[in-house]
């Protein structure tokens, strides 16, 4: 679609200002972006856990399982809050498309809520013991996880199918979000089970975070490399701040705690960093359109 | 208007309307989305086709949108960019008109008159225009949706608002829209937006309603210059087309067609653009990206992702009780 050369003798106000529109996507669903991160990294690593090491992480799940699912009805109330006409959110439910990623995790999200809902009501009502039971419901954990790491998934990759500068160029954003997700997931439940005094559970869920925080980072990389001239644009103070946030309060300052040694008080301020470090990160990425405009 | 246009203009609007009390209003507000109608047969695919190198900037197009389509104002507020107080395309302004004035920066103007109004660090006089000597020139052009072939924005949409009509237009039924904003973060041209009287995404219909009752759009109808055209798009790209080698005969050889093709990574627009100048200088993207192209990959990173972190998290609690 090139023209010939033409010697142009002045700029266009046009050419200088930007061409696309920024969503009226805010705070709101920053926090949108954060809840959904913590309801589903929750859910995933609490039956990650159950599923895996039952004889360890049976009492944390008792809380982790419905502090997911309030987590959920926080994330949805964002979502719902933040469309332009709250009162047609059922619209969303109108069609199936699964090209489109909005779609895609309205669906998965709201098919996670019923195994949620589910699986909240297993762990809290007084359910006869037996094995039969007991089967019954990791199925239900089990197939639960699929819609519950789709409504992980879907967020990052929304994000990146769009114009919007910076999201548009961001091969590894959903990459990014999914493992962080993953991460948050895995701070609430030390924070958990560090409140329920489970020592063999907040032991290895201490070692986990390790793992999972140094390996959340790797696509932190890719991300940034492909965004960098973005970033460059975004103001440079307020870039140090929100990286400075993001990475040494979310990932390096948490890590020190964690390998520093096992003490409840380092443990819950790892896990509480992670938390808001995730915030941060989780914010500027949704401002970042309304910044590069 | 025309005597049919005017009695069309006062024909009710023909509908079920929503029965009266609380309750079934309720169930009908829930339930009406979720009902189908005939989708009508396809028609020939129509859209516009946009010469301006015969755009006098009068803002006809502009008027006649808002005229028809009764869209509110947007009250007035001098931008400083020329005679363009539009500002940009929005949800009650679905035709704009852009004026990119192209005049020499060098020193002859500087030094004509020092006490000029500054710009881009130079002076430039616009008391000296005649006398200038190297000429400049006005470029100007009436934008709007380019009623992508491959929608981005009908793509995003989570609720089936947006669509194609029989005609090949996008069409956001407005009765259906909620105001996700997906479209809006969607569209590469920065068409789409919501707006704040009703929460709800709106832009050019291509004047849906005008074609199914056999009328042109608004602004085409308005335009004196025909700078705007309305028809048949395969019959638009060849009068394109045409109008591009009689340029180029008259010595304009920058003239091309924007949006008439499909590109490797964009479909065809059915509404495409006469250009002088480079896309950019008009505020339209150089080469515009369906982000649908990216999707998949996308994806699958994400996926990969998830299931190494949950393959460290295996390993770590297994390897924990040993």
């Amino acid at each position: 679609m090139q023209a010939d050369s033409h010697p142009q003798a002045s700029s266009s106000h046009y050419a200088s200002g930007p061409v696309t529109k920024a969503p009226n996507w805010h705070a709101l669903v920053a926090w949108d972006t954060m809840f959904n991160g913590m309801a589903t990294g929750l859910f995933v690593v609490a039956s990650v856990g159950e599923l895996a090491r039952p004889d360890i992480f049976t009492h944390v799940v008792t809380l982790a399982y419905p502090a997911a699912l309030l987590l959920l009805f926080a994330d949805l109330t964002c979502l719902v809050l933040d469309l332009g006409d709250p009162l047609r959110f059922h619209h969303m439910l109108r069609v199936f498309k699964p090209s489109s990623p909005m779609s895609l995790g309205v669906w998965c999200i709201t098919i996670f809520s019923l195994f949620a809902t589910a699986v909240a009501l297993l762990t809290l009502l007084p359910i006869p013991d037996g094995p039969g039971l007991q089967w019954a419901r990791r199925l239900v954990i089990g197939i639960g996880l699929v819609p519950a790491l789709l409504a992980a998934i879907y967020k990052g990759v929304l994000y990146s199918t769009s114009s919007q500068p910076l999201w548009k160029d961001a091969r590894w954003l959903g990459g990014y979000l999914t493992a962080s997700t993953l991460v948050l997931g895995c701070a609430e439940m030390l924070l958990l089970a560090t409140f329920l005094g489970s020592p063999e559970a907040v032991n290895m869920l201490r070692h986990a975070l390790v793992v999972l925080l140094l390996l959340g980072s790797a696509p932190l990389a890719p991300f940034c490399w492909e965004v960098r001239k973005d970033l460059a644009r975004m103001n440079r103070g307020k870039l140090s701040r929100a990286g400075l946030l993001s990475i040494g309060v979310g990932v390096l300052l948490p890590l020190c705690l964690l390998l520093a040694g096992s003490q409840v008080s380092l443990e819950l301020c790892a896990a509480l960093l992670v938390l808001v470090g995730g915030f941060v990160t989780r914010l500027e990425i949704v401002m970042a359109p309304h910044a590069l405009s | 208007m025309a005597t049919a246009e005017t009695r069309l203009a006062e024909t009710p609007q023909t509908g079920e309307m929503p029965p009266a009390g609380g309750s079934p209003s309720l169930l009908n507000r829930l339930l009406k989305p979720f009902r189908r109608g005939v989708p009508p047969a396809p028609r020939r695919a129509t859209g516009f086709y946009t010469d301006t190198t015969v755009c006098i900037g009068c803002k006809a197009c502009e008027v006649a949108c808002k005229q028809w389509n009764q869209l509110p104002a947007d009250g007035l507020e001098w931008t400083g960019n020329s005679y363009d107080n539009t500002g940009a395309l929005s949800a009650t302004s679905w035709r704009h008109v852009k004026f990119i004035e192209q005049f020499p920066l060098d020193g002859s103007a500087a030094a004509a008159d020092p006490e000029g109004p500054e710009r881009d660090g130079a002076r430039l006089s616009l008391d000296l225009l005649p006398d200038v000597p190297t000429p400049g020139r006005w470029l100007m052009m009436s934008d709007v949706c380019k009623h992508c072939a491959t929608a981005p924005c009908q793509q995003a949409c989570p609720t089936g608002a947006l669509l194609h009509t029989e005609f090949t237009n996008v069409y956001i039924q407005p009765d259906i829209c909620n105001g996700c904003a997906y479209c809006i973060a969607s569209c590469p041209f920065g068409v789409i937006t919501r707006a704040s009287f009703d929460g709800h995404a709106h832009k050019c219909t291509l004047c849906y309603d005008r074609q199914r009752d056999g009328l042109v759009p608004a602004c085409a109808k308005a335009c004196p210059t025909q700078s705007i055209q309305f028809g048949p798009i395969d019959e638009l790209r060849q009068r394109a087309q045409q109008r591009v080698e009689e340029l180029h005969k008259r010595g304009v050889p920058s003239a091309y067609l924007y949006g008439d093709k499909p590109t490797a990574q964009y479909s065809p627009l059915h509404s495409f653009y006469l250009l002088i100048d480079s896309p950019s200088v008009y505020g339209l993207p150089e080469n515009p990206v369906n982000p649908w192209v990216h999707m998949l990959g996308d994806y699958a990173r994400s996926v990969v992702s998830a299931l190494v972190m949950i393959a460290a998290l295996l390993i770590v609690l297994y390897l924990g009780s040993h």
